[in-house]
């Protein structure tokens, strides 16, 4: 048997992780469940989102966290811009189509990078957040600890927004039915685009806190991305909770694969986790459909 | 008894077929037999090969596979790994790596389609299982590469010192797949799956057994891929966990698609072009400008996404529509 401290550590790193996967999903998921548009570049935002941190934090010398005042605003605007120019077009096109124009986005901007920063990871060279917490046995990284406790508020914040303002009944009711949405009055259009520029406004507040305690690299991309679409997976369009839920139970699977069996066996664990809830639930575990 | 050229699926199928053949064949003479040119030569019969096969699940059938490179990656471990720990032949390795590939396209095949997993789902499961396989691969052998023994001409270990023999090899295999496509295309199995490809609800209705003629496409595109891994592993002489490369399979979907779903000709022109002009821009660009030509798919894919879904395909028949019109005087 292991080590009872042993296995908290494990768990508290798992649910860490899981934490600021939940953020990381958190736009897909509304992008996907509100305007039914399957986008295979998120990931591909944090990774943009990692470079520009970086970028910022070393140009001003300043810690990556600060940078979310400029890169946040930025991505709402991108996300407003890639809206409007590649995924307006395709909207309501079949689903192989929408695949591919966001398959072509991913490879744009992956290689974008590789072109510009080459292969190797760029870092920032410093964070405030770099002491570690040591409780008893267990320790935890400042970063860490920072990045799932930002990532916690801002899930509510978020879940928030969806149930409390105009904006976010709007945003549901569209989920719900397009159409009668349209005839009460709600500004599908407005819906659409701001839907999509809160979602790739969150990748970056993911890629800064990402950066506190990892490295930006042109591979951020496929991992990030493959990710989210496992939690929306699991978590099926059940709202907030649903991605929270699925991001923990895969931070806390991932968290004890690496540590008990080999830190490269990382992915086997997340994506054969994957096909099983596929397999399994094909609606999610959280589904409210 | 039925006629050699009905079994070809028409007479301009055979036609078309044996001037690839033709073309195909006298390609290293034109090379002027270089070692280098031949080598990126067989790289493009081999992609063209994979794109073609995707060809009958993504092109017809309309599932977005992405596991292409794992399956061939999967019958080249098993045919390259067989050779080089155990001296056997690939004759025999090739075979088994289209068993190995088949049998896991089946086991996950089964579970997928019964349970009903499509569309950005069903991409996303063939993704994750490439990630998968490069893990299996890599906790039993870790990063080490393995290396395909020495030989100067040797056709029972497939190794030689030139890459004709093997360049021949893989363009017989593009023949046999183009053949394949040909008479799929042509075939209750190919309605079928262009039924499914274009409305899965609608083609089930009809009393289509969607699950089992999918599930056969499937296995298909699996076993020509484990084939043709055997090839490969012997092509660059190494079997490692880098082979299992997702973006490989990506590129492949995407060569299919900028190719026109279910076209051959767009798709065969595509895989050519594309890949040749991947060649020409690494050579041109690579050391300063990293994965230009993955930079470049990628544009063109958003332009044919928006613009013109029918991709390739789509020119090709508005040049047809434009010959037909002056070939009748009009």
């Amino acid at each position: 048997m292991i080590d009872p401290a042993y296995a908290t550590q494990i768990l508290i790193n798992g649910v860490l992780m899981g934490l600021l996967y939940s953020l990381v999903a958190l736009g897909l998921a509304l992008i996907f469940g509100v305007m039914d548009i399957i986008n295979f570049a998120h990931g591909d935002f944090v990774m943009l989102g990692a470079y520009l941190t970086f970028l910022i934090a070393t140009y001003f010398l300043i810690d990556p966290t600060v940078t979310i005042a400029l890169t946040v605003p930025l991505f709402f605007l991108l996300g407003i811009a890639v809206y409007k120019a590649i995924i307006k077009p395709v909207l309501g096109a079949e689903p192989l189509i929408q695949i591919a124009v966001t398959v072509g986005l991913l490879m744009f901007l992956r290689n974008l990078a590789l072109a510009i920063f080459h292969a190797e990871p760029r870092g920032v060279p410093y964070t405030v957040f770099s002491t570690p917490i040591t409780i008893g046995p267990i320790t935890i990284p400042l970063s860490r600890a920072v990045a799932g406790a930002v990532s916690l508020a801002v899930l509510y914040i978020v879940h928030l927004l969806l149930t409390r303002t105009r904006w976010g009944i709007a945003v549901r009711a569209t989920a719900d039915d397009r159409e009668a949405a349209a005839l009460m009055g709600i500004n599908v259009e407005r819906v659409y685009y701001t839907t999509f520029g809160l979602g790739t406004a969150l990748t970056a507040l993911a890629a800064a806190l990402i950066m506190t305690f990892s490295r930006a690299d042109p591979y951020l991309g496929l991992l990030y991305g493959l990710l989210s679409w496992v939690i929306v997976a699991m978590g099926g369009l059940g709202g907030v909770v649903g991605v929270l839920a699925s991001g923990l139970i895969l931070g806390i699977i991932e968290s004890f694969g690496m540590s008990l069996v080999s830190t490269g066996a990382r992915e086997l664990f997340l994506y054969v986790t994957f096909l099983v809830v596929l397999w399994v639930r094909p609606r999610g575990l959280f589904g409210r459909r | 008894m039925i006629k050699p050229v009905a079994l070809l699926g028409g007479r301009s199928a055979l036609y078309s077929i044996i001037a690839i053949a033709i073309a195909l064949a006298l390609i290293p003479l034109v090379l002027g037999y270089n070692m280098y040119y031949v080598y990126l030569a067989a790289q493009v019969v081999l992609v063209t090969t994979m794109v073609l096969a995707w060809n009958i699940i993504g092109g017809y059938a309309g599932q977005l596979d992405l596991a292409s490179s794992g399956y061939m990656a999967l019958g080249g471990a098993v045919s390259g790994l067989l050779l080089a720990f155990y001296n056997v032949t690939p004759w025999l390795g090739m075979p088994l790596g289209a068993l190995t590939a088949a049998g896991l396209a089946f086991l996950i095949g089964y579970p997928t389609f019964r349970f009903g997993v499509k569309e950005v789902w069903y991409a996303l499961s063939t993704a994750a299982l490439v990630v998968i396989l490069q893990r299996v691969f890599w906790l039993i052998y870790g990063s080490t590469e393995i290396y395909m023994p020495v030989h100067r001409w040797s056709w029972y270990h497939l190794r030689f010192s030139r890459y004709e023999p093997l360049y021949y090899m893989l363009v017989v295999i593009l023949l046999v797949t183009l053949w394949l496509n040909i008479r799929i295309k042509n075939s209750k199995l190919g309605y079928y799956l262009t039924a499914i490809g274009e409305d899965e609800l609608a083609a089930e209705a009809l009393g289509i057994d969607t699950r089992r003629y999918k599930l056969y496409a499937l296995l298909i595109y699996a076993s020509i891929l484990g084939f043709v891994g055997g090839i490969y592993v012997n092509l660059t002489s190494i079997v490692s966990f880098r082979m299992f490369d997702l973006w490989l399979g990506i590129v492949v979907a995407v060569m299919g698609i900028i190719g026109g779903l279910g076209s051959i000709a767009g798709v065969f022109m595509a895989a050519v072009i594309l890949r040749t002009l991947e060649e020409y821009l690494r050579s041109m660009f690579g050391a300063t400008i990293p994965g230009i030509h993955l930079l470049i798919y990628g544009l063109l894919l958003i332009v044919v996404g928006v613009l013109k879904p029918e991709g390739f395909a789509g020119f090709l028949k508005y040049f047809r529509r434009r010959l037909a019109r002056g070939g009748s005087g009009g």
